[in-house]
């Protein structure tokens, strides 16, 4: 492998754990979340309601996600306007 | 040219300083952008709890008053940050 090579190894090895660990944090998040409001009251199996509820919440905390990362960003990048604004 | 393999230092150490700079540049991109995806976890987490309070979910889209609500969480957020460092400060110069 050349220096090219390598470098590219090297990005694609830290692209996928950067992007492994944020999957992993986000299932995580939406099982939790999920869980505490779509099974209220565990019983001895799912509801067909509970588990439509499960999915649908699903998407939907990953809808929020973005929404979320959107307005951060959004409001980072003002934040950042502002300083250099002011050093003017 | 071989699939992905665990890099040695043999491999680490035909990187040309050209491609040791790209790298440089590349990680420290990373590393911003793996600290705002954790901030979004942080955030998406706190503004659910605010925001997506029905008791039923009756859909896997957000409704408009639930985006609204997401977005003001945020900002929202952000200023109370500013309030809490702003009297940190005048604290200190007591």
């Amino acid at each position: 492998m050349d220096s090219d090579g390598v470098k590219n190894a090297i990005i694609r090895q830290q692209l996928q754990a950067t992007n492994a660990a944020n999957a992993r944090t986000l299932i995580e998040n939406i099982n939790e979340k999920c869980f505490e409001r779509c099974v209220p009251k565990p019983g001895s199996s799912l509801l067909s309601s509970e588990q439509t509820c499960l999915t649908q919440c699903m998407e939907k905390y990953m809808a929020a996600w973005n929404e979320v990362n959107a307005a951060y960003i959004r409001r980072l990048q003002q934040e950042v306007g502002n300083q250099t604004i002011s050093s003017t | 040219s071989s699939s992905d393999f665990s890099l040695d230092q043999s491999d680490i150490e035909k990187l040309n300083d050209k491609d040791k700079a790209e790298l440089r540049r590349f990680l420290a991109n990373e590393g911003q952008r793996a600290h705002i995806q954790s901030q979004t976890h942080e955030l998406t987490s706190m503004c659910w709890k605010k925001c997506v309070t029905s008791s039923t979910i009756r859909s896997g889209a957000l409704d408009k008053s639930e985006q609204t609500c997401l977005a003001n969480c945020v900002d929202r957020f952000m200023d109370a940050n500013h309030v809490t460092l702003k009297h940190l400060e005048s604290m200190r110069q007591r």
